[in-house]
């Protein structure tokens, strides 16, 4: 890196302007070492006597000044040394090029919401560190050991605002409060340090559509408090009879309420606690935002987005067309009479959820501190609306609103039904989106219960192993069902209205161990909000974590395995068959000569895949896993992949073509990006 | 031609058509002898000393003090406690270089006080594996941060890293190579960047508290006081940001006026980043609470995107300016470690050698690079290091264990500064209590490794050094003149 005579001693010289002298120079460098001593000696003042002296002398070693100029530019030292030089600063260029190159071409990287599944913790059944019957904070902290088991990085955390609880927690009081069931504000910020040290992101529920009756806004708005008197949808109505138009709660019944207070209706799209709040008022969208800021302040990492279709309604208070236009206006009283033209998506939603978007984005410029936006909004049939909270190329939006789309799996079972599940949201997703899979949530019956309990290790298998970001609705890793209740015990205020609308089944207490309360609540004699579900002593984390081939090993097997393989992560996804009984896909990336085959039996029978057809698989196909462990490693052909009702296969097989080239039709991926095995990077291509 | 002809042209055409400021430079070039030249002034000292102590560290993780003293006030006080603590320290190193004008710091002392055999052990573990190792990590941690920004939301691939910092080490070891004064200006120039940074992070943090944001100091020292263990932790990691008083002394035989320059920048280097630690500490906690410094992952990061946006790039960049100017300086005094110990014949005696056209120890520095480059092929080469820390804490208590000595057995030596002997009695407690805290904390059997390895100089020491066997020394002749030849160095000419 330094050997750079030649240069530095025609630097030397240069002040010497003389073309003569130069070439006298060159001369002597090219040639023979007797000239080029005469050059050095003519450099040095006095010791051009010396100089001769030296001639006669061998180079040795420790040889001082003059003895080594007299040999070091002889073209066996002096092209080595330059050789070396050049050498090294080609070297030194050519890494920085290439590290200019890699950094070029490098795919944008997963974020964290992208990496982990979300795991959602209902924190009234999570675990209960104060022995009251009812979950809390303090306990999901007890236990956070076990999303770091399952090597889960997102926890969705239901709410846990100040409430009355009429809807447990979906009716906030207080929007910068924690509920005294749940513990205090210093418990939050507890579990958010303690989530946070452990490397976990926290996204809490953000329910900007209505609030509380009892909150404070409502109390000023009914007694017409300037400020606050268009802070909800008031409308004038008699005490006793018609509503102001036909439109009903997703409970049920007419979606107004008189106020005797302020002599008006107020519109509730949910429970008549739940007052709309009315986001055409500026102030009320200020506020909205306030909260927002509020709670990224104290380093929230994302926000669910609640119901945020029902945000605004049509101003006009029209009346909404029924389903059936021939029944009588009267029994008009569910949410399934109504085609919501005036209540749901309406113009100016996007505008809203763009500007939060917006906002949190200011909060997402600290390196590895992005904030996480998800919308809920089930809009059935019209999955393009669903669609649209993805935002467009241009402006963003939500990362990804919740795909609720596989909750239909119990309708039918046939691998056929769950390829078109997948397909109607891999088909409508806007191109380079990231997808997500939902089966479960504390507003639909536990998976578990309603598909059968023989198909909880096949769908988390399904999970896991589709691209985009599963969510985990607690107890799913673990294969909880639905807990019977009598209608005494009956809880959830909509299952008051209509006991087989109730939501308890599915929120029953997590079951931790097989200790009395399930061990949720540390008080093992006191009882628990709602019971634990009586399966507790052979369905629970600890009993599971000790068995290699129960559901929760498996759910933590196949997690690691999504987290480990690059095809898993961000590959392609391609369909390969699907039948009666069975949905086959592989993942695959570009580059990467190991893959994936998934063989998932969803039929109520035992099946035989003959995958003989495709030619890109090996003829001999090694299960790296089956949700029947005793098929684990078993070689199978491709002819004759047989899979029992419920089972899944992970089929792990090196290849040298790839199928999406070939089936660009049956393969997505949200982000193309290619491996390079030599270097151990991905580029875009 | 004829020689005489030639050097009377040169010599006509250098008076006459040449400009005439190039001819005094090109005489003086002529008449340089070849040695390392005496070019460091007390403010280039100090910014020697300042560059090689403040790292990255202070800006991206001044957590762990905070994690084990538990609370503000704690934190500060033990901040401050580590500057005079390592300020304790440096005057030890200012009395020694002063009395020992000698380059290469522990190892001129540990030969004076204790012999060769203690001063090998040193130059072994330090030239072959400490210095090379540090100045890998910290050109890794400069990648790191050069990278980052390009990889939002997570970690770069490691052959970003790892080229990045491949050619940091070339272009740092080039820069030393070809020019100690060069050498010198970058390291000066990064040096004022960090102070620079620090200005700014602590000026915003004053501007800050007279605004009024001194709630996160209310109670300062409200919680339950830290254990005696905790309290231990938390200076053991202070210390390590302290790490670096020793530099200057490394390369006293290039600091003007040694008995003057060398404890004035000692004096007033060390209580400078002591005083800056505490400001910036104090900054971080004017925005931050406790618990947001904790989970940080960069703290001054964070501080910036809370206070500087739009301008928040501007920590990161100057982390980087940062990370780049202390491998600067770890390069410099590194290399001139190794040409000590090899001037002393503890190591081969080219890598004493210098370039009399550069006037830099160009083997050393070569040598320093391409062990370098070597450490930084393992995958994670810090975590191995770290094991590595105790003997660094050691030498430095042996070090001050030999100040004491000294003041017996050398009591005829010139000693302008004097300290108090109780300070080095201190300093050699301190060294001892940072030496087996993470052993005792942690026992682990990679420490036996370590110091296996340690020992293991003396598989070379007895043979090649003490004995000084014959085929080894013909076996090296040969290798020495072609090498002298190829790099164009020469054996330091004596200039007494």
């Amino acid at each position: 890196m330094s050997f750079k005579k030649h240069e530095a001693h025609i630097d030397l010289v240069t002040c010497i302007d003389n073309p003569a002298f130069k070439d006298v120079d060159g001369e002597g460098d090219g040639s023979a070492a007797k000239t080029s001593d005469d050059d050095h000696a003519g450099e040095e003042k006095q010791e051009s006597a010396a100089a001769e002296e030296y001639t006669q002398i061998k180079p040795y070693a420790g040889m001082p000044k003059e003895v080594l100029l007299l040999y070091s530019s002889q073209a066996r030292y002096r092209v080595p040394r330059e050789i070396l030089f050049w050498l090294t600063v080609a070297c030194t260029l050519a890494i920085v090029a290439l590290t200019i190159t890699v950094i070029a071409v490098s795919p944008r990287c997963l974020s964290w919401w992208q990496l982990s599944p979300v795991y959602q913790v209902y924190p009234r059944s999570f675990k209960d560190s104060d022995g009251d019957g009812v979950g809390d904070l303090k306990g999901i902290q007890e236990q956070l050991a076990h999303f770091e088991f399952l090597n889960i990085k997102s926890v969705w955390i239901s709410p846990f605002y100040r409430s009355p609880m009429r809807d447990f927690g979906y009716d906030v009081e207080d929007f910068r409060a924690i509920d005294p069931l749940f513990g205090t504000m210093r418990d939050f910020e507890e579990l958010l340090a303690e989530m946070h040290n452990k490397g976990l992101k926290l996204i809490m529920d953000f329910i900007p559509n209505h609030t509380s009756d009892r909150h404070r806004w409502f109390n000023m708005s009914r007694m017409r408090d300037p400020h606050y008197e268009d802070y909800y949808v008031w409308t004038d109505c008699n005490a006793t009879a018609p509503r102001p138009n036909n439109w009903v709660s997703v409970f049920g019944n007419s979606s107004w309420t008189f106020d005797e207070v302020r002599g008006q209706c107020y519109l509730h799209q949910f429970l008549k606690e739940q007052p709309d709040l009315n986001f055409r008022n500026p102030h009320v969208r200020q506020e909205m935002t306030d909260i927002i800021h509020f709670w990224l302040d104290k380093g929230v990492d994302g926000f669910r987005m609640d119901a945020v279709k029902h945000i605004l309604e049509a101003a006009h208070l029209r009346d909404e067309p029924q389903v059936d236009p021939n029944k009588p206006p009267e029994m008009i009283t569910s949410e399934w009479d109504l085609h919501h033209d005036y209540t749901t998506s309406q113009l100016g939603l996007h505008d809203l959820l763009r500007h939060w978007r917006a906002e949190m984005d200011g909060y997402s410029r600290e390196p590895g501190r992005y904030r996480f936006m998800v919308t809920e909004s089930y809009d059935y049939h019209e999955v393009e609306k669903t669609m649209m909270y993805y935002g467009t190329p241009l402006v963003k939006e939500s990362d990804f609103p919740f795909n609720f789309y596989l909750l239909d799996l119990p309708q039918n079972s046939s691998g056929l039904w769950v390829q078109h599940l997948v397909h109607l949201w891999m088909a409508n997703m806007p191109k380079g989106r990231w997808p997500n899979w939902v089966v479960g949530n504390h507003d639909r019956p536990r998976i578990a219960s309603s598909v059968g309990q023989a198909y909880i290790r096949v769908l988390n298998m399904l999970l896991l192993t589709l691209p985009g970001t599963p969510t985990t609705y607690y107890g799913e890793e673990i294969g909880m069902e639905n807990i019977n209740i009598t209608d005494s015990q009956i809880q959830d205020p909509a299952g008051k209205h209509n006991a087989s609308a109730s939501r308890d089944p599915q929120r029953s207490p997590m079951q931790w161990s097989g200790d009395m309360n399930a061990g949720f609540s540390s008080n093992k004699t006191n009882s628990t909000w709602l019971p634990v579900h009586s399966d507790y002593r052979r369905v629970n984390v600890e009993v599971q974590k000790k068995d290699e081939d129960s559901v929760l090993s498996q759910y933590r097997f196949l997690n690691a395995l999504r987290q480990s393989e690059l095809a898993l992560q961000r590959g392609w996804f391609c369909y390969v068959r699907a039948d009666a009984s069975v949905f086959s896909f592989l993942r695959e990336l570009d580059g990467l000569d190991r893959a994936f085959l998934m063989v998932l039996n969803f039929g109520k029978e035992a099946a035989v895949t003959d995958l003989s057809s495709i030619p890109e698989l090996p003829d001999q196909l090694t299960v790296l896993m089956s949700t029947n462990h005793v098929s684990d490693g078993k070689v199978l052909q491709k002819s004759h992949i047989p899979t029992e009702a419920g089972e899944g296969l992970v089929i792990q097989y090196s290849i040298s073509t790839r199928f999406n080239p070939t089936h660009s039709e049956q393969c997505y991926v949200s982000e193309k990006a290619c491996y390079i095995r030599v270097v151990d990077i991905l580029y875009k291509c | 031609m004829d020689e005489n002809g030639a050097r009377e042209r040169k010599e006509s055409l250098n008076g006459s058509t040449g400009p005439s400021m190039d001819s005094p430079a090109k005489d003086k070039q002529a008449v340089k002898a070849a040695v390392l030249q005496k070019d460091v002034g007390l403010l280039s000292g100090i910014g020697f000393i300042v560059g090689s102590m403040i790292g990255s560290g202070i800006f991206i993780s001044p957590k762990a003090v905070l994690l084990y003293s538990g609370a503000v006030g704690p934190c500060l006080l033990t901040w401050a406690a580590c500057g005079v603590i390592s300020t304790m320290g440096a005057l030890c190193y200012a009395e020694l270089g002063t009395m020992i004008t000698k380059s290469g710091a522990d190892y001129s002392y540990l030969m004076e006080a204790f012999g060769p055999i203690l001063a090998y052990l040193y130059s072994w573990t330090t030239v072959i594996v400490l210095r090379p190792s540090a100045f890998a990590i910290i050109t890794l941690s400069f990648a790191e941060y050069a990278s980052t920004p390009f990889y939002p939301g997570c970690t770069p691939p490691l052959i970003i890293t790892k080229c990045l910092a491949a050619a940091a080490i070339c272009v740092v070891v080039s820069v030393n190579c070809f020019s100690a004064r060069l050498a010198r200006y970058v390291q000066n120039f990064f040096t004022a960047a960090k102070l620079l940074i620090i200005f700014i992070i602590t000026g915003a943090g004053i501007v800050l508290l007279a605004q009024g944001n001194t709630e996160n100091f209310s109670n300062a020292f409200s919680d339950t006081p830290p254990s005696f263990g905790a309290i231990g932790l938390a200076f053991y990691n202070g210390l390590w940001a302290f790490d670096g008083w020793n530099q200057l002394n490394f390369i006293t035989e290039e600091v003007k006026d040694p008995y003057r320059n060398l404890p004035l920048a000692i004096i007033i280097g060390i209580p400078l980043v002591s005083v800056c630690y505490v400001m910036v500490n104090i900054a971080y906690f004017t925005v931050m609470t406790s618990t947001e410094v904790l989970v940080s992952p960069a703290v001054a990061v964070t501080f910036g995107d809370k206070v500087f946006y739009p301008l928040s790039w501007i920590v990161p960049l100057f982390v980087v300016f940062s990370t780049i100017g202390t491998a600067n300086g770890s390069c410099f005094s590194g290399a001139r470690l190794t040409y000590v110990s090899g001037r002393e014949g503890h190591m081969v005696k080219i890598l004493s050698y210098i370039s009399p056209k550069y006037c830099t120890p160009l083997p050393a520095l070569i040598l320093n690079g391409v062990l370098a480059m070597f450490y930084l092929i393992p995958a994670d080469i810090n975590t191995l290091i770290n094991y590595f820390s105790f003997a660094q804490w050691m030498f430095y208590g042996l070090t001050t264990l030999g100040l004491i000595v000294m003041r017996f057995t050398r009591k005829e030596l010139h000693r302008p500064v004097k300290v108090p002997v109780v300070i080095a009695g201190l300093m050699v407690l301190v060294s001892g209590y940072l030496v087996l805290a993470p052993i005792i904390d942690k026992p682990e059997v990679e420490y036996i490794y370590c110091a296996v390895f340690m020992f293991s100089g003396f598989l070379l020491y007895y043979p090649f050094v003490h004995r000084k066997v014959e085929w080894a020394r013909k076996l090296m002749r040969p290798i020495t003149i072609y090498l002298q030849l190829l790099m164009e160095v020469v054996p330091p000419e004596k200039t007494e």
